[in-house]
């Protein structure tokens, strides 16, 4: 064993001497931090200047003469040019102060051209006594130029405005300004500022960029040397191959990080923006320091996997980065929503992998770690690290050896000429990929255009359409796979015979679920994970206002049975089929039912988060009930009883009303009630179980 | 040593499928070359790589020293020694890094493979440049750490796809010396080559393959007297001519 553990070790050890001896690592790992921080540093000292962050900025403007000086100093400095109390507590408090500089032997226009000041100003005397002329030049274009003239007109209004006051008062005693403005603030104060997001968010972006060179030499570039095929005649498995890669692509990766982190922190330093970042006294935070290694450390585990699954599968070093960029731009998805204000690490997003990490790291950073959400982010990034370490083993080596591809765009379109009884994974996911746009267009499409003709359509017209939306993307897209695939459909969507006690099982669940559904999402919104807003409530409550209009059984083919039938066939059908091909029984269930919850949350031009967890639970049951019976009819059952349910009992909640139970208020279903959907639910799962015993354990 | 039963592999086309091996049987005793002879794409690599166990046969088996690949993947592995054409190094470890990480590969221990690495490239003539970066190297003098990287774990099987292919005349002749070297170590050698005039001088028995079908076997006094033909290269062009009796519904 502890030989095996050294080969392992000694395994490692020469994929990573490989890597560093690579002069392309060299260059990830030192020259991009040693130049690229102190750019950004750069930009950044810029960039704070410029936002508006007054409290701390000076602005300087330029000026031709000493005299011209004096008397801007002397206006700018009279109080009355300063914003009333209210104004300046709604805008931070703090007061902008300018620097007057004479430009000597160049114009003040001349000195603003050439970035010496902020803004230029000619000042001169009047048409009257007593009065002054200025005249300001800015740069077009410069945020600190802009701001700078914006601040100096504003300030110069309110002395105008000032003076006027003083002389109207002067004139009527009974004077009163027309408006007496007090501001007040509710809610904690937060001092996470945006250098607070962006400092964490290139770490983790640099991290990416240390490994991708590796991940990409180590499995492609091993294919394009002719070493692949000698290191798969060997007899050691090729798990221990992709561990030996992995650890290296992790040190590299992390390497990376820790060569970034010091560059960042000490250019921060240096530079004097640490504090805009830990918002503490100077020095260096080192325990968050820590904390954040510890992160990327987390980080460039999961990266890495991801990275070695979609690099395994490549042939050469182009074609690992025509697979690598498109990841990439996904990765700067959910780091632009790191940017956005307000973007907190709690429900969902603190499962979403990438995001998580850069608001945990920022968190981190300001101190404010709450340690729920923190928990959920470490966990996630976890499992997806098996996960995408999982598939990487899985393809790794897999078709080491050529098997020449021949495959062009024209064979993605041409029918194979002998009929498969299901899809392969590949072309499962190649429906998938045409599925995703398939259906934004649609459900985009469709939004655009009742809004556009919302008098044309009645709510029931709407229904439909809706319903032939979603028919046209889950139900024409595998359609179309199948053909193209060439594949059996009754296999393929599995149109399998499933025997009375599977219909009836399932029709009890289906009459059950509704009510765990309902009291689920009643504790998780209790709980403030249910993610949703208040608004959001208000919404869903006027549509299914509106519902009271439609005839039940429109409302019920339209929101229950069209989905039922359509999605089931795309889910537990194609998708069931082709990824039990590969997978085990449990992994086809929860894929599916990962992909059924990820539709779900993409509706329209929403994304309807809180919907991603009940879906996907919804999800696991029909899968379950799909693999026991063997059939995709069941689970139409079921799915449909489940909807049909909600929206009735939605639509007609007012006539449960002597039940003594709101729905309307989101409140608890009588105990008697969910112990009584419970006990259905319960028994229709024990009449699916013992039903299809024989069916799966025909020995049994 | 090598025994190979029955083999068949089928790929599936976009036109349809193709054999590439099509029940091929043969042995190989010790101190015996065997030539897996053919012209291009007539099934050669892929019978090698099904040996390898690098692809599974749709049908029949392969065994190395009373071990099958099919139950005994890594022990099979463990007893062939491969070498091909489209080898490479790895550019950034020297040549004795690389020697040393294919015998830890294969189980050796590492003393053990130092001394063994040491006394093959005495032999193989590249002990000079055993710590150079194999990146460095001239195409002789790779081909050379190649055909000893084959032979770090000792297997009493050698393998070799297409060893002369790109190479000059230094090349080649390194290559039969290789071989000769080979059958004096009392190894089961099967080279895979389209070059009938070299195999007729190196090989002892012969397969000819075509279209994944094993049409002649045996040594080459046993194959004049099947086809009536004095070389190989004539035995091969009536092979060509003449149309394979049972192919598939392969359009190509």
């Amino acid at each position: 064993m502890t030989g095996e553990r050294g080969r392992l070790a000694r395994l490692c050890q020469k994929e990573l001497r490989e890597t560093i001896r690579d002069r392309r690592t060299i260059v990830t790992l030192v020259l991009m931090p040693l130049l690229v921080y102190p750019l950004l540093s750069m930009a950044l000292n810029r960039y704070i200047l410029s936002s508006g962050t007054s409290a701390t900025a000076g602005y300087s403007i330029g000026v031709a003469t000493e005299a011209e000086g004096v008397e801007l100093d002397r206006w700018l400095s009279d109080p009355r040019s300063q914003p009333p109390d209210a104004v300046r507590a709604a805008s931070g408090g703090g007061v902008a102060e300018f620097q007057i500089f004479v430009t000597g032997d160049v114009t003040p226009r001349e000195a603003v051209e050439r970035n010496d000041v902020d803004v230029g100003a000619a000042v001169e005397p009047g048409s009257r006594p007593g009065t002054l002329r200025v005249q300001l030049i800015a740069y077009q274009g410069d945020s600190a130029s802009e701001a700078a003239r914006q601040i100096l007109v504003q300030r110069f209004q309110w002395l105008r405005l000032a003076e006027a006051e003083n002389r109207a008062a002067a004139d009527d005693p009974s004077f009163a300004s027309t408006v007496d403005i007090e501001v007040e603030t509710v809610g904690e104060a937060r001092s996470r500022s945006l250098l607070g997001t962006i400092v964490p968010l290139v770490l983790v972006l640099m991290t990416i960029t240390g490994a991708v060179y590796p991940a990409i030499d180590l499995t492609a570039g091993e294919r394009e040397r002719g070493t692949m095929e000698p290191l798969m005649a060997s007899p050691v498995s090729r798990t221990s191959l992709l561990f030996a890669k992995y650890a290296a692509v992790v040190v590299v990766a992390l390497l990376t990080a820790v060569a970034n982190l010091l560059a960042m922190f000490v250019t921060l330093w240096a530079s004097g923006l640490l504090e805009q970042v830990t918002g503490e006294g100077a020095g260096v935070p080192w325990r968050a320091v820590a904390q954040i290694l510890a992160l990327l450390i987390l980080f460039s585990g999961f990266f890495s996997a991801l990275l070695l699954s979609l690099t395994s599968f490549a042939k050469s070093f182009k074609e690992a980065q025509a697979y690598l960029i498109p990841v990439m731009l996904l990765a700067l998805g959910p780091a632009m929503v790191s940017l956005m204000p307000g973007v907190q690490l709690a429900g969902p997003l603190a499962i979403a992998p990438l995001l998580n990490i850069v608001l945990l790291a920022r968190d981190v950073l300001s101190g404010t770690v709450e340690p729920t959400s923190a928990v959920a982010a470490v966990v996630s990034t976890l499992a997806y690290a098996a996960a995408a370490l999982g598939v990487a083993a899985r393809l790794f080596g897999s078709d080491a050896v050529t098997r020449t591809s021949d495959q062009s765009i024209g064979s993605l379109f041409r029918r194979p000429p002998i009929t498969t009884p299901v899809p392969t994974p590949q072309a499962a996911s190649l429906m998938l990929a045409l599925l995703v746009p398939v259906y934004f267009v649609v459900s985009n499409g469709l939004m655009r255009f009742l809004s556009a003709n919302r008098e044309s359509f009645s709510l029931g017209g709407q229904l439909l359409l809706n319903a032939a939306a979603l028919t046209v993307a889950f139900g024409f897209v595998p359609l179309l796979a199948a053909y193209l695939g060439r594949n059996r459909l009754a296999t393929t969507f599995r149109f399998g015979r499933p025997g009375a006690g599977g219909f009836v099982g399932a029709a009890l669940i289906g009459l059950g679920a509704w009510a765990v559904a309902h009291e689920a999402f009643v504790i998780a919104d209790a709980a403030g994970i249910g993610g949703l807003s208040e608004e959001r409530i208000r919404e869903t409550l006027k549509v299914v206002e509106n519902w009271k209009q439609v005839s039940p059984w429109l409302l019920v083919g339209t929101l229950a049975l069209v989905p039922a039938v359509i999605e089931e066939l795309c889910f537990r059908g194609y998708l069931f089929s082709s990824l039990l091909r590969v997978l085990s029984p449990a992994r086809t269930i929860l894929v599916t039912s990962v992909l059924f919850g990820l539709f779900h949350v993409l509706t329209g031009n929403a994304l309807l988060i809180e919907r991603f967890i009940p879906t996907t639970l919804l999800g696991l049951m029909l899968g379950w009930i799909a693999w026991r019976t063997g059939s995709v009819l069941p689970g139409m059952v079921m799915h449909l009883f489940h909807n049909g349910l909600l929206e009735l009992v939605a639509r007609y909640h007012e006539s449960f009303a002597f039940l003594g139970e709101d729905l309307e208020q989101q409140s608890h279903l009588p105990a008697t009630w969910l112990i009584g959907a419970t006990g259905i639910a319960a028994a229709g799962a024990l009449v699916v179980f013992l039903t299809t015993r024989r069916r799966l354990h025909p020995s049994t | 040593m090598l025994t190979v039963e029955s083999l068949s592999k089928i790929f599936p086309l976009d036109t349809g499928e193709v054999r590439a091996v099509d029940d091929v049987s043969f042995h190989v005793g010790p101190r015996e070359v065997f030539g897996l002879l053919g012209p291009n794409g007539a099934g050669k690599t892929t019978t090698l790589r099904i040996i390898l166990g690098l692809l599974e046969p749709d049908h029949g088996f392969t065994e190395v020293d009373g071990h099958r690949t099919a139950s005994d993947p890594f022990g099979v592995k463990s007893r062939l020694g491969f070498v091909s054409a489209n080898d490479g190094v790895y550019p950034w470890l020297s040549v004795r890094e690389m020697l040393l990480y294919f015998g830890d590969l294969y189980g050796v221990a590492p003393d053990d493979a130092k001394a063994r690495i040491a006394a093959l490239a005495e032999r193989m003539g590249i002990a000079a440049f055993l710590d150079r970066r194999a990146g460095t190297l001239s195409t002789g003098q790779r081909q050379r750490v190649i055909l000893v990287r084959g032979l770090v774990h000792d297997p009493p099987v050698m393998l070799l796809d297409e060893p002369t292919r790109g190479l000059d005349v230094v090349g080649v002749q390194t290559i039969f010396e290789y071989i000769d070297h080979l059958r004096e170590m009392g190894k089961a050698v099967v080279v895979c080559t389209h070059r009938l005039d070299e195999a007729e001088r190196l090989c002892d028995r012969f397969g000819l393959l075509h279209q994944g079908r094993l049409r002649h076997g045996g040594t080459l006094a046993e194959l004049r007297a099947a086809t009536g033909r004095q070389h190989l290269v004539e035995m091969f062009v009536d092979l060509l001519q003449d149309p394979p009796k049972t192919t598939s519904g392969e359009s190509a």
